[in-house]
């Protein structure tokens, strides 16, 4: 009996194929924009990633990625992806001005609100320094800061939306580039036709695998089988040991999913054969590893 | 005396986005992360605080509760601790938790503009929705201690 997954954008099959991918093309280094169906007229702006290199990548996040990020002397990272120009949008709940900066607290709904300062170059007459009141919704692109163990966003701008339709197209960029620009923890395909090379999932990214990282991307919806199922499934054939890997080594490993998230994989996966219980219920292998 | 202080304050607002942004009676809902989600999924948010989109269906004449419909076309019954002080339509924002009987109690609200002549596509933020839910590990509704 096929297993009755919970969400239903799930697949009941897990064939090789195309099926529902987030992106068609697969352009290294860069991330597109998601083709069809996207009704929203506005252009997306401070989306696109100008480069391979970090100083130009501009990406769009969420204020609870820029609270979490994990912070190396000056780079920061959201999971495996290096962010320092960021792009937000939420809604301005206060504003503080003095006479060198506005201080905005802008809320996206992920946390509590974000600092967000802006300089006023009292000397250009061309930089608008008008505040913006309270409940103005707004995109922030600026680089990320923290000192003294508090964050908050250096913006270079702050515009007011004026098409609401930003809050939507925002929220699918961020898990389109997050997605796209972050390791997945496998380099071999899911789904047969793999590439037997070593799954290393937790060794830091090359600059050359950013372009392989995102051909696993796009693999990884084409099998049938979830994001969230093919980390799961990837984690599990990368072990080698005879008794498997635990459920609570795939927790470890795999952070920001949730224990029930990855139960559910494992109990999609098991039903459609991909991996076999061994010593216990909590511990699993692969049903075709292909070293 | 309130009122005209705040009618003086959206008077003064060149870009406010709502006609009326009201103040924040519980400081703390704002701190916490507020999911988004729609009508079917507030039997799981009960006690908690939600961010919910919608378009503004009819409003009851006491003016302390509205109903809303999602993107799915559901309704939701929202209930004010103050009551309106005007008429309520198109798409509203509203922040707030979920009572145990599935009535969003606001804390705030918002309208979002379409002022611009540019509609907002409430279908197409529901779909949104369905993205950020299923992949959470890239739209985190909570906020992890930072390495």
């Amino acid at each position: 009996m096929l297993n009755s997954s919970k969400k239903s954008k799930v697949q009941q099959k897990s064939s090789p194929g195309l099926k529902g991918g987030y992106n068609e093309s697969s352009t290294v280094g860069g991330y597109t924009q998601s083709p069809g169906g996207f009704a929203s007229p506005a252009p997306s702006q401070g989306g696109e990633k100008k480069g391979r290199t970090r100083a130009s990548q501009i990406i769009p996040c969420t204020v609870s990625q820029l609270m979490s990020a994990s912070q190396a002397d000056e780079a920061f990272k959201v999971g495996d992806v290096e962010v320092s120009q960021v792009t937000i949008v939420g809604i301005i709940r206060s504003t503080d001005k003095s006479m060198t900066n506005i201080q905005y607290k802008v809320d996206d709904m992920t946390g509590a609100p974000m600092d967000v300062k802006q300089w006023v170059d009292t000397e250009d007459p061309g930089v608008d320094s008008t505040v913006l009141p309270p409940g103005t919704y707004v995109k922030v692109s600026g680089n990320l800061r923290s000192f003294q163990n508090h964050r908050s966003v250096v913006a270079f701008g702050v515009r007011p939306l004026e098409d609401m339709n930003e809050i939507t197209s925002h929220m699918l960029e961020v898990v389109q580039a997050h997605m796209a620009l972050g390791k997945p923890l496998t380099m071999s395909s899911a789904g047969g036709g793999g590439t037997g090379s070593d799954v290393t999932p937790i060794s830091r990214p090359a600059m050359e695998s950013r372009g392989g990282s995102y051909e696993g991307a796009n693999d990884m919806v084409n099998n049938g089988l979830s994001a969230n199922q093919n980390q799961v499934l990837s984690l599990i054939r990368g072990c080698h040991d005879a008794k498997g890997i635990s459920i609570q080594e795939l927790k470890q490993r795999l952070g920001v999913m949730s224990m029930n998230v990855i139960k559910q994989a494992v109990e999609f996966l098991s039903n459609e054969g991909h991996i076999f219980s061994t010593i216990d219920e909590d511990h699993y292998k692969s049903t075709d590893n292909d070293e | 005396m309130q009122l005209n202080i705040s009618r003086a304050i959206l008077l003064s607002t060149e870009f406010s986005n709502g006609k009326n942004s009201k103040p924040v009676k519980m400081a703390g809902i704002l701190d916490v992360p507020k999911p988004r989600i729609t009508c079917s999924l507030l039997s799981q948010y009960i006690s908690r605080p939600v961010c919910f989109v919608g378009r503004v269906e009819k409003v009851h004449p006491t003016g302390k509760t509205f109903t809303v419909a999602d993107g799915e076309g559901k309704i939701a019954t929202v209930e004010l601790n103050d009551p309106l002080e005007e008429e309520l339509s198109g798409i509203v924002e509203v922040i707030g938790m979920v009572s145990n009987k599935g009535v969003l109690m606001a804390n705030t609200y918002n309208l979002l503009r379409e002022d611009k002549g540019i509609p907002f596509d409430l279908e197409l933020y529901t779909e949104a929705l369905k993205v950020i839910h299923d992949f959470p590990q890239h739209y985190p509704f909570e906020v992890a201690a930072s390495g």
